[in-house]
């Protein structure tokens, strides 16, 4: 045991030593986290501003409503003067005026809503329909009331705005997917990515030993074979684990984020590291040289993690692609990190992932030892 | 079973340290290393000698226990390296021909390392990196990174790291390749040092006067196998002590068969006397000066011009190029 752990200790020292590898252990993830986490935090900033200027009345103020209902997009009313500037100066993607006369408007057949923009944006053709659908309703709700009660067309829009719209009587089995929780699993689908990097870097260290003599060295001392490799894997399980509690802590005080419950948390992110360390080993064992490591593990590394869900849900991508995500760790992965800091801790899904886990380690060390040269 | 060398005349008994028999490795189709044999004694120093891709460096290998043989035996005294490595390494020392060491730590912490990996610790572990520093003569400098160092001082902490230990057996694959010349005399003098302190060397070099300096015995390995071994006594003797008259001639003026032809008559046999390889002539003979003469004259008669000539003692690259018509560098 204690050759082990004086080649654990030597590695880490290494480690520590080496600005490369705490650049991509440590600041890479945390910058990563930071910015986006950052941009997910206030999502609000982030909306297309849409200006309003509404006259007085109870049907303007129901058509208000009725479109900030639509949280997409951040509705500030506004007067004509400060609209058409913002505008203008594209502070705003558009201005809806909604006309005084709007009763007449549409007796008349006439538009409903005044919309002045600057430019076609992206935002804008988001914007369109919803306008377009707004000003349907509205119209339909014109028709609908008798038109010598004058508070007929008021009232109806006032019960079109209140409507909660469909009613779902939902049995939870998995909890519903809150920002937070999304904005937590960026958190480690970044730290899930450069510890892959990190830490197939660092196996791969192994190459340059072989080459440089340090690992024929090892050999000929009296420690045994088991105990080298051992203390090898068990150094790079360490700088994991110091990468995922760093970067887990950083984030709990920068961004009040919480990680669900530590005692599920806990196990299931050793074992997203030791597969990790597992990956790595297995880079080290199929190349000659650290710099074929370097190149295969930027491709296996970036290509899973996109297969994987760690850039974005899985949730948005196709059935076919959904598919092929389990043939990847990082899916597995998420999927648990997801039940468990969501609070869901749904076992059937989290026996799942626990098991396909186990099994792609197994493999990827497997493939690892038996690839290593222990002459 | 090897048996126990007995060395009679000196009035002692030695007793073999080392017994490597009929060792073979097959690297696929290729065969490295032929059926070598040979068996060093306690105390001794004892020297590999051979020209790049002879076979020494896969032989210290599998007495180092770095990889089995394909057959053949070695013993450390009574363990089988083969079959028990482990326990035979904690008395060997290995000091690789490149400097394995971690370049971003001090010499101090890669001591410290190597000594824990040969089971050293506490005061035992402080007390043997401290004398070996001083050894080495790197103590001012124990705590500068390796990286820093110049090439022979790397060489030094490598030989440091071999004998924190204190092994029975130090083996030493060409440890003085790439440094400068006094780097060179500090780690020959270290060497000898320790040979005389009573631990038994293995060297392997291509340099033939370090292997001359430092060693009793000498085994010649090439294509595989020990072509030659005994003291350098010996060896001289074998090859019937002569000198070697190297003359360079020049490029342009001369037939190789032609000159052949001419030496037939000089008193010097073609096949076992005379060496040709481009430019340079080489003659091998016990008086040198009684035929020197002689030879110019028979070279030159024809118009041949002669650069340059230079008599050379008896010594092992002698010895080297006399049993395989090569040079040690080759």
């Amino acid at each position: 045991m204690r050759k082990i752990m004086t080649i654990v200790g030597q590695q880490l020292k290494m480690f520590f030593k080496s600005p490369g590898t705490i650049v991509l252990m440590f600041v890479m993830p945390a910058l990563f986290s930071f910015i986006f986490g950052g941009v997910a935090a206030n999502p609000d900033s982030a909306k297309p501003v849409v200006n309003v200027v509404a006259g007085e009345g109870k049907a303007t103020d129901e058509i208000m409503k009725l479109l900030k209902k639509n949280d997409d997009f951040s509705w500030r009313q506004v007067s004509l003067k400060a609209a058409k500037s913002n505008v203008s100066e594209q502070d705003s993607i558009a201005a809806v005026v909604i006309p005084n006369d709007i009763e007449q408007r549409m007796a008349e057949n006439g538009p409903i809503f005044d919309v002045m923009i600057e430019r076609k944006t992206e935002s804008y053709y988001s914007l369109e329909p919803l306008l377009q659908g707004t000003a349907s309703l509205i119209a339909r709700s014109y028709q609908a009331v008798d038109p010598s009660d004058s508070s007929g067309f008021p009232q109806l829009l006032e019960m079109i705005a209140g409507n909660q719209g469909v009613s779902v009587d939902q049995q939870v089995i998995q909890k519903e997917r809150t920002k937070q929780t999304d904005m937590n699993l960026m958190f480690v689908g970044f730290s899930i990515m450069f510890m892959m990097f990190g830490l197939s870097g660092a196996a791969s260290a192994i190459l340059d030993e072989r080459a440089g003599g340090t690992w024929g060295r090892l050999l000929v001392s009296p420690a045994a074979k088991l105990q080298i490799i051992f203390g090898y894997l068990l150094s790079y399980f360490v700088m994991g684990a110091i990468q995922f509690v760093m970067l887990m802590t950083a984030m709990s005080l920068l961004f009040d984020v919480t990680w669900g419950n530590l005692s599920y948390l806990l196990p299931f992110a050793s074992l997203v590291i030791l597969s990790v360390v597992g990956f790595g080993l297995m880079i080290a064992a199929l190349v000659k040289t650290k710099q074929q490591a370097a190149a295969l593990s930027a491709v296996l590394v970036v290509s899973t993690c996109m297969l994987g869900g760690v850039y974005w849900s899985l949730d948005l991508v196709p059935d076919v692609m959904q598919k092929i995500a389990l043939a990847v760790p990082q899916s597995w992965a998420m999927s648990g990190f997801k039940e468990i800091i969501s609070g869901s801790l749904h076992m059937g899904t989290l026996g799942k992932d626990v098991l396909a886990l186990v099994l792609f380690t197994i493999l990827f060390f497997a493939v690892g030892i038996r690839g290593i040269r222990f002459e | 079973m090897i048996e126990r060398e007995v060395r009679h005349g000196l009035g002692v008994v030695n007793v073999n340290l080392l017994a490597v028999q009929d060792l073979r490795k097959n690297f696929g189709q290729f065969e490295a290393v032929k059926g070598l044999s040979f068996t060093v004694e306690k105390g001794e120093s004892f020297g590999l000698l051979g020209p790049n891709g002879a076979g020494k460096s896969t032989a210290i290998n599998m007495i180092t226990g770095l990889f089995p043989p394909t057959s053949g035996e070695i013993r450390l005294r009574d363990i089988d390296i083969v079959r028990r490595p482990k326990q035979a390494q904690k008395t060997i020392g290995v000091v690789p021909q490149e400097i394995a060491l971690y370049q971003e730590m001090s010499a101090k912490e890669n001591l410290k390392f190597w000594g824990r990996m040969y089971n050293l610790s506490g005061k035992k572990l402080e007390i043997s990196v401290d004398g070996v520093l001083e050894m080495i003569g790197l103590t001012d400098r124990a705590r500068d990174k390796v990286a820093d160092f110049s090439g022979g001082m790397k060489r030094r902490v490598n030989i440091g790291a071999a004998i924190l230990h204190q092994p029975e057996l130090l083996i030493m694959d060409e440890p003085t390749v790439g440094i400068d010349p006094q780097s060179r005399n500090h780690i020959l003098e270290t060497v000898k040092r320790l040979n005389h302190e009573g631990m038994t060397i293995i060297y392997t070099s291509h340099y033939m006067e370090e292997v001359e300096y430092l060693c009793e015995r000498v085994g010649i390995i090439d294509h595989g196998q020990v072509i030659a071994i005994g003291t350098l006594r010996d060896l001289r003797e074998s090859i019937g002590d002569r000198s070697r008259i190297m003359i360079m001639l020049d490029g342009e003026t001369f037939n190789q068969q032609e000159i052949i032809n001419h030496l037939e008559g000089s008193g010097l046999s073609v096949d076992k006397d005379i060496l040709f390889k481009e430019n340079l002539l080489t003659a091998f003979h016990k008086e040198p000066q009684n035929i020197l003469g002689g030879l110019i004259q028979y070279l030159t008669r024809d118009g041949i011009k002669i650069s340059s000539v230079e008599i050379v003692e008896p010594n092992l690259e002698s010895i080297f190029l006399q049993l395989t018509g090569r040079s040690l560098r080759d």
